[in-house]
């Protein structure tokens, strides 16, 4: 076993726009796997929203996510055998909230997408995609959004209309954990996280 | 929403794709399940024929048999009290004979009332009464077309029988009742009981058969019938069968047989499964990004299997459902060429029992194959996103696959009805699977070790490397070396069943039985067979006919079962002295005359669990002889030649009239010595043992035509599986072949490897298959026929042949976009 994380200790505030940066394998990615409760931490403790996630299992931290935890990637994830809007209606039904077909539509209405409503993602460009995957994300209101890299792999132009459109979710009240390589993104971040080694180192 | 409403709306979102990287899926599920269906469809098309029209096919609604005689007064009464009408017929074996040529043929006589159900048809086509009327003192002959042609006659010409003239009056078109006859010797003549009776054919002495068939009143209660009858007369001998399985025989034959045919389309279905296994973990595999993603957004386990499952569920219904209507309409469309290539009526038609039972099969089967790859996606983790590789197979499933595999045994326990079949086949594919498995292994050890001792040879080296780390020569054996295996002993045993009657019996066998030689005829006969040229060897033995019906006075059948010799009746002879061998006991005293004594065929004698000083009741014509069982013989009954089960001491049997019959072997033209016996011993039948093999071969032919039918099932499901495979593998080769031409090889050079990879395996399958074919062929014909065995080296190299066909048909396929496509192109993808 690779040990990944050594020693991290970290609090996120409610409200709050997190930054990690580090270079390729310093654990940034695996972080935010902790916090979103997809990835299980071998020791130590991972609590968020009075929850302790090291203690649930599988399902467990999937009932969990449902409403609370909403995650942007940045291979995007979309899943290919459905529409965009039902990629985002599937999140609201997943966290058991109502008319969830109806309510993906205005979310995507809300990145601009009002037009692809029955596209699949093969039908999509990368930035289209990115943004069907930020609405799914978003749309159960979940108290916390995690984005890994989300404009690695967009070009410049895309990835920018992407990040305003992340950084105006924070204004709807989200607390915001994002890794990036970006410096203008970390820029933009409340508060900023250096990790090296595994470790955070500033 | 429920979690059941949502698996259900994401299976239903994800299944409009269509069903891309399914079709193996569908192919194997589908053969199988419409194979199974087929077998079944037909079967109940056989047995509905057989049932609907019993009475039809036995010639009335039950019948009473007798050996050697007619019914006595008792029977006769018995018959005319339960019976409204009794239609009296005998057979009778005899020469018929034309103006140039005699043959053998099976007489029935008949009376007026024949047939009492169903209708002959004669050419030309006037009434049976009409022909069977006696004109200018010659009574009327109807014959089969076939020994008409033989004898060279047609209708009006004269014929002769046992020497007697008939007057050939029509051709027998169709004998309505002919089926129940069974196994025939010879082609037919009929004549009128009056015309037998006259001429002297049913003397006491001669061999015949007597059945009445009975046309009962509606209310007849065939069971309390048929437990009276056999309660009363049948330690007389007497046979009885009635329209609810008019020939027992055939019914029993088409039972054995769809059974075995089912199990064998079971093996194929079963080889199909690795299809639909392999494809089902293709796809869950495909899907681990999806099912991953389903899992960030929040969906337990219980959702992403319940999605997955439902998906897998509804392809295998389709498939199934496909399957069933593939399996009930083809046999419906060649229900015409069916019906005229079978000897009893068939009524086509769906028959849902057997479509049940394929479907049960096919969802046990799909149930069994795809619970292992989907039990993985219920603890399939979020981060495989990441991290890639699949989740782990919770314990509990594992339960679950030996409950579907007992519960599909279980089933093909029941549906066949044959647990003994059943088991065997079971234990015999998965023993088979087990082999094919522990020869892959072997064959990929060797590959290895070839690649290590050819390293200057690169191409040698890579194939043979490929070989030995692939899994392509495990894919190869167990997909397709089943089903070649079946083909393989099919082969093996046919050939060395040929080569022992083609090869072995005339050195074994007499060539000709004359049977019903008169007491008065014997020293006559013997003395022309003995004189003419090329007749090496002449045997004889009076022989009576009798039916084995106590064993120690308790019913022979309570004590030793169902055993072959107690079916019907058997012949008899009695003598001072034998050629075979006593190995236990003594024989009698030359002129011993106190009770009777008989001596056993000692096999015969284990099987039916009696021995030295047992009792035996034999009943002949009517008469019973108790005898004690004072020796036990090794007879041998390979060489179709004189061997008794029974031997009595002569005077047991003294005063029971008889007849003679002697054995010659011959190696020349015996045209003359025939001709000459037929004419001046019209009544002495002569039958040629090579026509009479003729006539098993024939039935062993149909049997393995059908084996090697079931076999292309499994052999067809084996290819789709192959096909699915090389699918599979194509994305691996493309990226080979590109790293291979990034280092300089050809594209002559990439095809060699991958041809001969493909060739190698083909070859590895097809040569395990002989092999495993030779061992069942070896068993088959030491155990069963108890025959020597030789190695049919044609055959197997038709196998192994077949392999290689099999393996570079699957392979070709995919052969082409890895040698088309530009290095770049794969390699930049990545």
């Amino acid at each position: 076993m690779v040990t990944i994380l050594k020693g991290v200790s970290l609090e996120v505030k409610r409200g709050e726009t997190l930054g990690l940066v580090g270079p390729s394998g310093s654990g940034k990615s695996s972080l935010l796997m902790l916090l979103g409760g997809l990835e299980r931490a071998t020791s130590g403790t991972v609590r968020a929203l009075g929850q302790d996630l090291s203690a649930m299992n599988e399902d467990g931290l999937a009932r969990f996510r449902r409403g609370n935890m909403g995650v942007v990637f940045q291979s995007f994830h979309l899943i290919p055998t459905m529409t965009a809007q039902e990629n985002v209606a599937l999140a609201l039904e997943l966290a058991g909230q109502g008319d969830a077909l109806e309510r993906a539509a205005a979310e995507l209405e809300a990145v601009g997408l009002g037009h692809r409503l029955g596209h699949y993602p093969s039908q999509m460009s990368g930035g289209e995609q990115q943004r069907v995957a930020l609405a799914r994300a978003w749309a159960p209101r979940p108290a916390i959004l995690l984005a890994d890299e989300p404009t690695g792999n967009l070009d410049s132009t895309t990835g920018a209309r992407i990040m305003d459109l992340l950084f105006g979710l924070r204004d709807q009240g989200a607390t915001l954990v994002m890794v990036t390589h970006s410096p203008e993104l970390a820029e933009r971040c409340d508060r900023v996280l250096r990790l090296a080694d595994g470790r955070i180192v500033a | 929403m429920t979690p059941a409403r949502l698996a259900l709306r994401i299976a239903a979102r994800e299944m409009r794709g269509g069903i891309a990287g399914f079709r193996i899926f569908l192919l194997c599920l589908t053969l199988g399940v419409a194979a199974i269906a087929a077998i079944g469809t037909v079967r109940s098309a056989i047995e509905g024929g057989l049932a609907a029209q019993g009475a039809e096919i036995l010639g009335g609604e039950a019948e009473m048999g007798f050996t050697y005689r007619l019914a006595s007064e008792d029977e006769r009464a018995f018959m005319s009290r339960i019976a409204d009408r009794v239609s009296e017929t005998v057979e009778i074996r005899s020469m018929a004979g034309g103006p140039d040529v005699s043959t053998l043929t099976e007489i029935r006589g008949v009376d007026t009332l024949w047939p009492m159900v169903g209708a002959a048809v004669l050419e030309p086509a006037i009434s049976v009464e009409e022909a069977l009327a006696v004109v200018d003192g010659r009574a009327g002959a109807i014959m089969e077309p076939s020994l008409a042609s033989r004898l060279g006659v047609s209708p009006g010409d004269t014929v002769t029988l046992a020497g007697k003239p008939f007057r050939l009056s029509a051709l027998l078109v169709r004998e309505p009742d002919a089926s129940v006859a069974g196994f025939s010797w010879s082609p037919r003549t009929i004549v009128s009981m009056e015309a037998l009776q006259s001429q002297g054919f049913l003397a006491p002495g001669t061999v015949f058969d007597s059945e009445y068939r009975l046309d009962l009143p509606p209310d007849a209660n065939l069971t309390a019938l048929k437990a009276e009858a056999i309660r009363t007369f049948s330690d007389e001998g007497m046979r009885w069968r009635d329209e609810r399985r008019p020939s027992g025989s055939t019914a029993r034959f088409v039972e054995q047989m769809s059974a075995f045919l089912t199990l064998m389309g079971l093996a194929g279905l079963a080889v199909g499964g690795i299809g639909i296994y392999a494809a089902t973990a293709t796809w869950v595999a495909r899907r681990t990004s999806t099912l991953a993603t389903l899992r960030v957004l929040g969906a337990t386990g219980g959702v992403i299997l319940g999605a997955s499952a439902i998906q897998v569920a509804v392809l295998s219904l389709s498939g199934i459902v496909i399957g069933l209507v593939l399996g009930a309409g083809i046999p419906n469309i060649l229900a015409g060429w069916i019906t005229s290539s079978l000897p009893f009526p068939v009524s086509f038609g769906v028959y849902p029992v057997p479509l049940m039972q394929a479907a049960v099969y096919g969802a046990l089967v799909a149930a069994l194959f795809t619970l292992w790859p989907l039990a993985r996606v219920a603890d399939l983790r979020a981060a495989s996103l990441y991290r890639g590789g699949a989740g782990q197979v919770p314990r509990g499933f594992a339960v679950g696959l030996v409950v579907l595999a007992a519960m599909l045994v279980g089933a093909a326990v029941l549906f066949t009805g044959n647990w003994m079949l059943t088991l065997s086949m079971a234990g015999g594919i998965a023993g088979t699977m087990l082999l094919l498995l522990g020869a892959a292994w072997l064959l990929q050890r060797i590959a290895a070790g070839v690649s290590r001792v050819v390293p200057r040879w690169p191409l040698l080296r890579v194939t043979f490397g490929a070989v030995a780390q692939g899994g392509g020569l495990r894919t190869a054996l167990v997909s397709i070396g089943l089903g070649l295996a079946v083909l393989a002993a099919v082969g093996q045993v046919d050939a060395n069943l040929r080569q022992a009657i083609d090869r072995d019996l005339p050195t074994r066998a007499p060539s000709y039985f004359f049977v019903d030689i008169q007491t008065d005829q014997v020293d006559p006969v013997l003395q022309r067979l003995n004189a003419a040229p090329g007749v090496t060897e002449v045997k004889s033995a009076p022989m009576l006919r009798a039916v084995l019906t106590k064993i120690n006075g308790r019913p022979a059948r309570e004590v030793a079962g169902d055993h072959w010799v107690l079916r019907g009746d058997r012949g008899i002879t009695y003598a001072n002295s034998f050629d075979e061998t006593v190995v236990k006991g003594a024989i009698w005293p030359e002129d011993y005359s106190g009770t009777p004594q008989v001596s056993f065929s000692a096999e015969a004698a284990g099987e039916m669990h009696i021995g030295l000083g047992d009792r035996i009741t034999v009943n002949v014509l009517g008469r019973d002889i108790e005898a004690e069982i004072t020796s036990l013989r090794d007879v041998d009954f390979s060489d179709a030649g004189l061997g008794f089960v029974m031997v009595f001491n002569p005077s047991a049997l003294a005063g029971a009239p008889h007849t003679t019959i002697a054995t010659i072997r011959s190696g020349e033209d015996d045209a003359d010595m025939l001709n000459g016996l037929a004419r001046d011993f019209p009544n002495v039948t002569a039958i040629r043992i090579a026509d009479a093999i003729q006539r098993v071969i024939e039935i062993l032919t149909a049997v393995g035509t059908a084996t090697r039918a079931a076999a292309a099932i499994t052999l067809v499901a084996g290819l789709a599986v192959l096909v699915g495979a090389a699918a599979s593998a194509e994305a691996a080769r493309l990226r080979e072949a590109a790293i291979l031409k990034v280092l300089g090889a050809s594209r002559a050079w990439v095809l060699a490897t991958f041809a001969a990879r493909t060739v190698l395996t083909g070859a590895a399958a097809g040569v395990v298959a002989a092999a495993a074919g030779m061992a069942a062929g070896w068993g088959v014909m030491r155990f069963v026929m108890e025959a020597p065995y030789s190695v049919a080296v044609g055959p197997a190299l038709g196998i192994i042949l077949g392999g290689i066909l099999a393996s570079v048909v699957a392979g070709a396929l995919f052969l082409w976009r890895p040698l088309a496509t530009r290095p770049a192109q794969v390699l930049r993808e990545r």
